[in-house]
C-alpha cells in the first residue's frame, strides 16, 4: 500500500501501478539479482516463523518438525522429477533408501563422519538413477509410473537384501553430526540443522527453475514436441531431472538415517517403499508440484497430521479419509497445491481484506477443530 | 549449392504414400512456397525434414551434408527451425518464459551451476534476459510479457511462436500454415514481415499456406504437392497456370478468380 501513496495523485490504485510498461518505453536494463526481493524477504520471515513454530509444543514439536523437514527434502526430489520435468516417478523413497543405507554403511562400518557420508549418499544414487533413467525415462505417464514402481520393488529385492550394504536385520546405527563444538544430537539442534539444509535446498531448486536446464524441464513437461522444435534434447533433459531428483532424495536419505539413528532395510523393501514413495508424491501434490516451497508446505501439513494423529487409534481412519478428500479436492480445483491457494488468498486479502482473512480463519478453524475433535474423541 | 535439398524422399503410412520420391531444393535467402490440398503430404514433408518423422528412404541434405541421422534438436542446432500447424508453445509458462526457453541453445550453463548460483549461470541468465527483452520489443509482445499464451489471441500466439523460432537464428525456417486462424489484418502484415525476416536475417523460408494471396505474393518459387508427389514447380505465375495444379487443387472454376489475385 505504501507504494501506492508514493506514486501519488497520478495513480488511482493497483491497476495503474501494476500496469504493463508502455511500448515506447526505453529498453529496460536486464534485471540484476542483487539484494532481496520482497517475496524473498517474506520467505525469510516465514522460515523464521517456522523455526520458532515447534517451541510451544516442546520436545514433541521438534520431534515432529524434524520429520517434516526430512520429508521436505525428499519432497524436493519429487518437485524436480515430477513437478519440473513432469515425470511421474514412484520410486523417490528407494533413492532415499540408497542414501540412508550408504550413510549407514559409511558411518557404522567405515567410520566416516556424517558430512562425508551424506555427500557420498547423494553421489551413490547417480548410477542407479542413470540406469533406471536410461531404461524408462522415454516411457510416458502411467507406463513410467509402473516402470519405476517395478524398479522400486526390484531394488527392495536385491540391493536392500544385500547384507553387506544394509547391515542385515540389525541395520546400521548412525550418529547425528557435529560441527566443532556444536553437536546436533538433540532434537532441537537437529531441527535447526534440517531447517538450514531445507533452506539451502529451496534456494538451489528455485535457482534450477530459473536456469537453462530448469526451463528445459518445464518446457518438456508442457510440450515435448515444441521443446524439441526449440532445440531441447528431451531425453537428456529428462535424464538430468531424474539424476538430480535421485541425488536430492539420496541426501534426504542421509538425513533420514541421522534422524532415526538406526537404519534397517525393511523400510525400503516392498511394500513400505512403494507406499512411502506414493506418500511423497501425494504430499508434493498437496503442497504444490512445481515450486520447491511446495514440498515444504506439503511435508509440514502431511507429516504433522500423521505424527499428531499417530495415537488417534480408531479415528485415524477418519483422518485418512479427510486427508484423501482434501487431496482429491486439491487435484480437482487447485492443481497448484498449497502454493496456488496461498497466492489466491494473498490476492484476495489485498482486494477484499475482510473476506480474505475470514476465509483463512475459517480454513484454520475447520482444521484445528477437526484435529481437536479427533484427538479428544480417541483419548 | 543448395541450402536444403531432399532426394527421393519417401514415407508411407499403411499403404498410402504420404511422400513419394519428393525432390525439393531451397536456395539460400529464398522464400519457397508449398502448395497442395489437404493430405497432399505438406506437413509430413516438414516433419521429415525437421526430424520428427523418419523417411523410409531418400536423403535430406543440408549444405549438401546428409542429416537423416540427426535428431530434431540437432537439426535445430544445425539451423533448421520450424513452427507447427497448430500453435503449441508452453501453456504453463508466461510469454517471457516461452521466449527464454527458446534461448536454450544459445546458453551453456549447467544444472549445478544454476543450483549453486555460480557466475556462469548468472552470466547466462543476464544474456538470455537481454536477448528476450530485445525480442519483446521487436515483435511488439511487450504488453503481454507476463501473460500466459492462453490469454493471447490466436494471432498473437502465432507471432509468439514465430518469435520463439526466430530466436533460434535458423538458416531455414519451415512455417506450417502461419496464417491459419488469424485475422485478415494480421495475414496482410505477415507477408511483408516474412520478406523482412528474409532480408534482415538472410534466412530462407519454406512456407506451407492455404491463403493463396499470401502464398503467391510472398513466395519466389512454389512446389505443388499432391498424393505425396511434386506435381509442379516454378514461379507463382507458372504454378497457378499449371494444368495439374488447377485440377488437383484449385479446381477449374476458380481459374478466373485466381487470375485476378
Amino acid at each position: 500500500m505504501k507504494t501506492d501513496s508514493l506514486v501519488g495523485a497520478e495513480s488511482n490504485g493497483h491497476a495503474e501501478t501494476e500496469a504493463l510498461p508502455a511500448l515506447d518505453e526505453p529498453q529496460v536494463a536486464p534485471r540484476v539479482r542483487r539484494g532481496f526481493s520482497r517475496a524473498q524477504l517474506i520467505g525469510f520471515g516465514l522460515l523464521l516463523l517456522m523455526a520458532a513454530l515447534p517451541i510451544p509444543f516442546g520436545d514433541f514439536g521438534f520431534f515432529v518438525g524434524q520429520y517434516a523437514l526430512v520429508y521436505a527434502i525428499l519432497g524436493m526430489s519429487v518437485v524436480v522429477v515430477t513437478g519440473y520435468a513432469g515425470l511421474i516417478s514412484l520410486m523417490p523413497y528407494s533413492f532415499a533408501g540408497v542414501g540412508a543405507m550408504t550413510t549407514g554403511v559409511a558411518m557404522a562400518s567405515w567410520g566416516w563422519p556424517f558430512w562425508l557420508a551424506a555427500l557420498l549418499s547423494a553421489v551413490a544414487t547417480v548410477p542407479i538413477a542413470v540406469l533406471v533413467g536410461i531404461s524408462s525415462v522415454r516411457l510416458k505417464g502411467l507406463y513410467l509410473a509402473i516402470a519405476t514402481l517395478t524398479f522400486s520393488n526390484a531394488l527392495g529385492e536385491t540391493l536392500f537384501k544385500w547384507d553387506a550394504f544394509t547391515g542385515g536385520q540389525s541395520g546400521w546405527a548412525t550418529v547425528r553430526p557435529a560441527v566443532g563444538p556444536v553437536n546436533f544430537n538433540s532434537d532441537i539442534w537437529f531441527y535447526v540443522l534440517c531447517l538450514g539444509v531445507v533452506f539451502a535446498l529451496l534456494i538451489m531448486i528455485e535457482g534450477l527453475r530459473t536456469s537453462r536446464i530448469g526451463r528445459a524441464m518445464l518446457a518438456v513437461r508442457d510440450n515435448e514436441l515444441e521443446a524439441q522444435a526449440l532445440g531441447i534434447n528431451v531425453y537428456k533433459t529428462k535424464l538430468t531431472a531424474f539424476v538430480i531428483g535421485g541425488m536430492v532424495a539420496g541426501l534426504g536419505g542421509a538425513f533420514l538415517a541421522a534422524l532415526v539413528q538406526l537404519v534397517t532395510p525393511t523400510g525400503f523393501q516392498s511394500p513400505i517403499a512403494e507406499a512411502t514413495s506414493i506418500l511423497l508424491v501425494t504430499l508434493v501434490a498437496i503442497g504444490g508440484m512445481d515450486r520447491a516451497i511446495g514440498a515444504f508446505f506439503g511435508a509440514v501439513s502431511l507429516v504433522v497430521q500423521q505424527q499428531v494423529f499417530q495415537g488417534a487409534e480408531f479415528f485415524y481412519a477418519f483422518v485418512g479419509i479427510y486427508a484423501a478428500a482434501v487431496l482429491i479436492l486439491f487435484l480437482m480445483f487447485r492443481p497448484g497445491g498449497l502454493v496456488q491457494v496461498g497466492k489466491i488468498q494473498v490476492a484476495l486479502i489485498r482486494h477484499r481484506p475482510v473476506l480474505g482473512l475470514a476465509i483463512v480463519f475459517a480454513i484454520v478453524a475447520v482444521n484445528v477443530g477437526l484435529a481437536w475433535l479427533f484427538v479428544s474423541l480417541s483419548s | 549449392m543448395s541450402l536444403l535439398r531432399t532426394r527421393d524422399l519417401t514415407l508411407r503410412f499403411g499403404g498410402i504414400a504420404a511422400l513419394d520420391e519428393v525432390d525439393i531444393s531451397v536456395e539460400e535467402n529464398e522464400i519457397v512456397g508449398i502448395l497442395g490440398p489437404n493430405g497432399a503430404g505438406k506437413s509430413t514433408l516438414f516433419n521429415t525434414i525437421s526430424g520428427f518423422l523418419k523417411p523410409e528412404h531418400g536423403r535430406i541434405l543440408f549444405y549438401e551434408d546428409q542429416i537423416n541421422h540427426l535428431l530434431p534438436y540437432e537439426r535445430v542446432a544445425a539451423g533448421i527451425g520450424r513452427t507447427f500447424q497448430h500453435v503449441r508453445l508452453f501453456r504453463n509458462l508466461t510469454v517471457y518464459e516461452n521466449l527464454l526457453v527458446a534461448q536454450h541453445r544459445h546458453l551453456s550453463s549447467g544444472a549445478f551451476a544454476a543450483m549453486l548460483r555460480l557466475p556462469g549461470w548468472r552470466k547466462d541468465e543476464r544474456e538470455a534476459e537481454r536477448r528476450v527483452e530485445e525480442i519483446l520489443d521487436v515483435v511488439n509482445l511487450r504488453p503481454w510479457r507476463d501473460a500466459h499464451p492462453s490469454q493471447l489471441s490466436y494471432g498473437t500466439t502465432r507471432f509468439l511462436e514465430l518469435a520463439a523460432v526466430l530466436s533460434l537464428q535458423p538458416k531455414v525456417l519451415l512455417l506450417d500454415e502461419p496464417a491459419s486462424g488469424i485475422q485478415q489484418k494480421e495475414v496482410e502484415a505477415l507477408g511483408p514481415m516474412l520478406k523482412q525476416v528474409k532480408e534482415e536475417r538472410g534466412c530462407s523460408i519454406v512456407l506451407i499456406e492455404h491463403d493463396m494471396g499470401l502464398l503467391l505474393n510472398t513466395s519466389e518459387r512454389i512446389y505443388a504437392l499432391d498424393f505425396g508427389q511434386v506435381i509442379a514447380e516454378g514461379t507463382p505465375d507458372e504454378v497457378v497456370q499449371n494444368e495439374r495444379v488447377l485440377e488437383s487443387y484449385l479446381g477449374r472454376t476458380r481459374r478466373d478468380d485466381l487470375a485476378r489475385t
